[in-house]
C-alpha cells in the first residue's frame, strides 16, 4: 500500500537515531553499568522504529510523528551523556554543555507524553477545550527546563557536581518548580483525557485505547513495584528499565496490530497473575513470620512451611479470581463464554441439539448476522448448518476454523463490534466440540441423502428394465412364434390331403407347442412386470387377487400414482400375499390401497398363523428394502395366531 | 370375405394373409402401419379390418385408436384388434360397438376357431378374448357377493365372448335348452336384464363383471 512506504524523512529519523545510540554506546561502555548503556541504547531505536511504522500507516495522524520525535530525543540525551561520560575521562571540550543538554531533555519529552496521551489514537483531542491541557504541558516544560537549567540545586544531577550555568540569586529554583509542577498536572489531566476518551469511545478506537492505557499503567506501576527490591535484588533493574518499553510497543500494537491479541483477556490476565503473585507473596511472608515465631527464623522448617502454603494456594487463589477479575475487566468476553458454557451443558445434558450452536454463537457475539458455514468433501460449495447451500461471504468477515489441521468450514461475521470480534476465538475455543458434530451431522445426513437418491435411481432403473424386458418379449419373441406357428400352419394347409399325412400331424403337434411356449412367455413377461400395471393399480391388484387360491378382498380407487409408486405396491402385494400363500396357511386376505396426504398406503391383512419375521432371504426384507429405496416406511404386525397384516407408506414424489 | 390386415411385422403381415386366404378369403389389401387405413378401407370395401394394437410411430396403441375411429365412422365395419398381451380397459372399452373383436395374438394358430371368430365378428357378432373374460371373472371372484356355480361360470365365460346359446351348447357339449337355463340364471344371479339381442347381452354382462 501507498501509504506505508518509507521516505526521506523516516530514514532520517531512523539514521539520526541509530548514529546517536551507536556513538552513546562506544563512549558510554563501562563508564555506567552495562545494562544501563545496552537498555537505553535499544530504547531509542526501538521508540522511533514503532514511531515510523505508524507515521508510515497513518501518515496524516501526528501520533506516529509524536513517538518518534520522542525516541530521537531521548538518542540525542544518550549521545550527549556518552560525551559527557566519555570527555570528563579524556578532557574533551564540552564536557558541561553536553551534561547539560544530556539532563534537560526529559523535561522536553515530557511536554511530547503530555501531546500524545492528548491525540491518542485518532490525533485529535477530545475536544477543543482539551487545548489548554497542551498549553500547560509546554508551558511547564518550557519553563522548568529554563528554571533547571539556571538553578545551583540542579548541580548534583552533573557530573561535575555542579551546574555550570547557575545564576545565583534568580527565581531559577522556583521557576523549575513551578515548571515542573505545571507540567506534572498536565500530564495527570492527558491521562483523565484518555479516560475521557476511553468513556465514550466504541469499537477500534475503544481496544486502541484500552491497550495504550494497559502500557501506560505498566510503565507507571512497575517502577514502584519493584521498588522494594531494588537494592536487594540487583536483577529488578534491567528488567525495571525494561518497563520504559511497554508504553510504545502498546501503542504500536494499538495503532497497527490492535486485532491480533484480545486485549480484554491480556489485561485481565495481567491483573489476575499480579494479585495472585501478590498474594501468594504474602502469603509466603505472613507464613515466614508466624513460623519464624515458633520455629526460628531461617529455619529450614520455616521456608519449607512457607513455600507448601505458597505452592497450595496458587491454584485455588487463581481460580478464585480469575472469573471475578474477568466480570470487572473483560465482562464481554465472560458472559461471551459464559454464553457458550452453558449452550454446551445444555448440549450434553440433552436439552439442545448440536445445531443450535449457531444460535449460540449469535447470541455470544450479539449479533444475528453471524453464521456457521461447513465444508465437506461431498459438497463443492460450503453448507450451512442445516446441509443447505450456505450464503455467500459478501459484505462478511469470514473465519475460518480449523481442527487437527483440517479445515472444517468458516464463521462468517457481518459487522461485529470489535470488542465482540475480539472474544471470537476463545468462544470458538468452547464450542468447537458443537461445531464438529453439527458438520459431522451434515456430513451424514448429507451421504445418507446421496445413498437415498442413488437408491432411488437403482429401484427406478430397475423398474424401467423390467418393463423394456417384458416389451421385448412381447414384442420380439412372442411375435417371431406366432410367425413361426403361422408359417407351419400354413406348411400344415399345404401339405393337407397330399402324399405325406404323417406330416400334417407332426406339424399340427410342432404348432401345438409354439402355441404353449407363447402362452408361458406371456406370463413370464407377466411375472417380469405386468402389462396391466399401465392401466392403474386398482386393475393389476384385483387381477392379482384373482389368481390367488383363496378368496382375496381388493379396496383400491381408481386414483393413479406415480408408475414407480404403483410397481412398488403392486410387488410389494404380492409379496404379501405370497407370503399368506406359503407360510401363513391363510384362508381370507384383504389388499387395501389409500391415499394418505401425499403418501400411498398400502395394507396386507391376512388370517393365518402369523408370527412372521423379516429375516434375511425372506419376502418381508425384500418388501421392507423396497419400501425404503422409496423413503417410504413398512409395518409389520404378526402375532402368533393372530394373522398378519403389513403396513407400506410410500412417498409419490415424481 | 374382404380381409384388410393391418400389422407392422412383415413375416407376421404374410403369415396373416396366407391364413386368410387358405380359409378361402380374400385379402383385399396389407398395410405396415395406420396412416391410410382409412383411405384403403374406403378403397376396398372390405368386410374386416385386422388390426396389431402396437404399431409405428409410437408402437402403443395406434391400433386400438385406429380401430375405434374405424368403428366410430363405420358401425357395420367388422373389426378385429390383435394384442400381444391383454389390456381389459382397452378391451371393454371397444366392445361396446358391435362387429368388434378382441383377442390375443397366439388365438391365430387355432386357425378354425379364429376364421369362425373372424367370420362373426365381419357378420356383426363380438369377441372377446377368452382370458379377458377369465381375468373379468377372476376379478368378480374376489368379491364374495356372487355365487355362480362352475357351469353357470363357463357359460358366462362364453357368453360374454359373444357367442350364441347354440355357440355355447356346441362348445360345452350339451342341449340348448341346458344353455338357456343357466343363461337366465346367471342374469338373475348378475341382476342382468334378459334381453333378446346377442350384442346386448354381451354389453350386459361385461358392464356388470367391469363394475365389480
Amino acid at each position: 500500500m501507498a501509504g506505508s512506504r518509507l521516505d526521506a524523512r523516516h530514514v532520517l529519523l531512523l539514521a539520526m537515531t541509530l548514529t546517536c545510540e551507536a556513538f552513546a554506546v562506544i563512549a558510554s561502555w563501562s563508564l555506567e553499568p552495562y545494562w544501563d548503556t545496552l537498555i537505553y541504547a535499544a530504547f531509542s531505536p526501538a521508540v522511533v522504529v514503532i514511531g515510523v511504522l505508524i507515521a508510515t500507516h497513518h501518515p496524516r495522524n501526528p501520533v506516529g510523528w509524536l513517538l518518534a520525535a520522542g525516541g530521537v530525543l531521548t538518542a540525542f540525551s544518550d549521545a550527549a551523556q556518552g560525551w559527557a561520560l566519555r570527555g570528563h575521562e579524556e578532557g574533551w571540550p564540552g564536557v558541561a554543555a553536553a551534561d547539560l543538554l544530556a539532563n534537560s531533555i526529559w523535561l522536553a519529552s515530557g511536554a511530547l507524553t503530555v501531546a500524545t496521551f492528548l491525540i491518542f489514537p485518532s490525533g485529535h483531542l477530545v475536544s477543543r477545550s482539551w487545548a489548554w491541557v497542551l498549553a500547560l504541558g509546554v508551558l511547564g516544560s518550557s519553563l522548568g527546563t529554563v528554571g533547571w537549567l539556571l538553578s545551583p540545586d540542579s548541580g548534583e544531577a552533573f557530573i561535575g557536581g555542579e551546574n555550570p550555568y547557575a545564576v545565583e540569586g534568580s527565581p531559577a529554583e522556583a521557576a523549575y518548580f513551578v515548571g515542573l509542577s505545571a507540567l506534572a498536572a498536565a500530564l495527570l489531566l492527558s491521562v483523565v483525557s484518555i479516560v475521557v476518551r476511553l468513556r465514550s469511545a466504541e469499537g477500534v478506537e475503544r481496544q486502541q485505547l484500552k491497550w495504550f492505557l494497559f502500557g501506560a499503567v505498566l510503565s507507571a506501576a512497575i517502577p514502584p513495584a519493584m521498588a522494594p527490591l531494588w537494592f536487594s535484588v540487583p536483577a529488578v533493574r534491567p528488567v525495571t528499565a525494561l518497563a520504559l518499553f511497554a508504553l510504545p510497543v502498546t501503542a504500536g500494537i494499538a495503532m497497527l496490530r490492535y486485532r491480533l491479541y484480545d486485549v480484554d483477556l491480556i489485561i485481565s490476565r495481567t491483573v489476575l497473575y499480579s494479585l495472585v503473585t501478590a498474594l501468594v507473596a504474602a502469603g509466603y511472608v505472613v507464613t515466614a513470620l508466624v513460623l519464624g515465631v515458633f520455629l526460628g527464623h531461617g529455619s529450614a522448617w520455616t521456608t519449607a512451611g512457607a513455600t507448601l502454603v505458597a505452592a497450595l494456594s496458587f491454584r485455588p487463589l487463581r481460580q478464585r479470581l480469575q472469573s471475578q477479575v474477568d466480570r470487572w475487566l473483560a465482562p464481554t468476553r465472560q458472559q461471551a463464554v459464559l454464553t457458550l458454557r452453558k449452550f454446551m451443558a445444555d448440549l450434553r445434558a440433552d436439552r439442545e441439539e448440536p445445531e443450535g450452536v449457531e444460535a449460540a454463537l449469535q447470541r455470544a457475539l450479539a449479533d444475528p448476522g453471524v453464521r456457521l458455514r461447513f465444508h465437506i468433501p461431498e459438497s463443492s460449495e460450503p453448507l450451512d448448518i442445516h446441509g443447505a447451500p450456505a450464503p455467500t461471504s459478501a459484505g462478511r468477515e469470514v473465519v475460518p476454523i480449523s481442527r487437527s489441521g483440517v479445515l472444517l468450514g468458516d464463521v462468517l461475521l457481518p459487522a461485529v463490534a470489535e470488542e465482540r470480534r475480539a472474544v471470537l476465538p476463545a468462544v470458538l475455543a468452547e464450542a468447537d466440540l458443537a461445531v464438529e458434530i453439527a458438520r459431522l451431522r451434515v456430513l451424514l445426513s448429507r451421504r445418507l441423502d446421496e445413498v437415498k437418491d442413488s437408491r432411488r435411481r437403482i429401484v427406478t432403473a430397475a423398474e424401467n428394465e423390467r418393463r423394456r424386458i417384458e416389451r421385448d418379449l412381447h414384442d420380439g419373441a412372442q411375435q417371431r412364434l406366432v410367425s413361426i406357428g403361422l408359417a407351419l400352419r400354413h406348411a400344415q394347409h399345404e401339405l393337407r390331403g397330399g402324399v405325406a399325412p404323417g406330416a400334417e400331424s407332426v406339424i399340427g403337434a410342432a404348432v401345438d407347442e409354439v402355441t404353449l411356449a407363447i402362452a408361458e412367455l406371456r406370463e413370464l413377461a407377466h411375472g417380469i412386470r405386468p402389462g396391466c400395471l399401465d392401466e392403474g393399480l386398482s386393475g393389476a391388484l384385483h387381477e392379482l387377487a384373482g389368481k390367488m387360491v383363496f378368496p382375496v378382498r381388493v379396496d383400491a380407487s381408481d386414483t393413479r400414482y406415480p408408475p414407480e409408486v404403483e410397481a412398488a405396491a403392486y410387488f410389494i402385494a404380492c409379496e404379501g400375499l405370497t407370503n399368506a400363500v406359503k407360510h401363513a396357511r391363510a384362508t381370507h386376505a384383504e389388499v387395501e390401497v389409500d391415499t394418505l396426504g401425499d403418501r400411498l398406503v398400502l395394507s396386507v391383512t391376512d388370517d393365518g398363523v402369523g408370527g412372521a419375521e423379516p429375516r434375511a432371504g425372506s419376502g418381508l426384507i425384500g418388501i421392507s428394502d423396497r419400501v425404503a429405496a422409496h423413503g417410504g416406511t413398512f409395518a409389520l404386525e404378526s402375532r402368533p395366531g393372530r394373522g398378519t397384516r403389513l403396513v407400506a407408506e410410500i412417498p409419490c414424489v415424481s | 370375405m374382404r380381409v384388410v390386415i393391418a400389422e407392422d411385422q412383415v413375416l407376421l403381415r404374410a403369415g396373416l394373409a396366407r391364413l386368410f386366404q387358405d380359409g378361402g378369403h380374400e385379402v383385399v389389401g396389407v398395410r405396415g402401419d395406420v396412416e391410410d387405413l382409412e383411405q384403403l378401407v374406403e378403397e376396398t370395401k372390405p368386410d374386416l379390418v385386422v388390426l396389431d394394437v402396437r404399431m409405428p410411430p409410437t408402437f402403443t396403441d395406434e391400433g386400438t385408436n385406429a380401430a375405434q375411429h374405424l368403428k366410430e365412422t363405420r358401425p357395420d365395419l367388422g373389426v378385429l384388434v390383435l394384442s400381444q398381451h391383454i389390456e381389459t380397459k382397452h378391451a371393454i372399452e371397444l366392445t361396446t360397438y358391435a362387429a368388434f373383436g378382441y383377442l390375443l395374438k397366439d388365438r391365430v394358430l387355432d386357425v378354425e376357431e379364429f376364421l369362425h371368430t373372424a367370420e362373426r365378428v365381419a357378420a356383426g357378432g363380438s369377441a372377446l378374448d377368452p382370458e379377458v373374460i377369465s381375468r373379468l371373472l377372476a376379478r368378480r371372484r374376489a368379491s364374495p357377493a356372487d355365487s355362480l356355480t362352475e357351469r353357470e361360470l363357463d357359460v358366462l365365460a362364453l357368453m360374454a365372448e359373444g357367442l350364441t346359446n347354440a355357440g355355447i351348447a356346441e362348445k360345452l357339449v350339451i342341449t340348448e335348452r341346458t344353455v338357456e337355463t343357466h343363461v337366465r340364471h346367471v342374469l338373475t344371479k348378475l341382476d342382468v336384464p334378459e334381453d333378446s339381442h346377442r350384442h346386448r347381452r354381451v354389453l350386459a354382462v361385461l358392464a356388470h363383471l367391469r363394475s365389480g
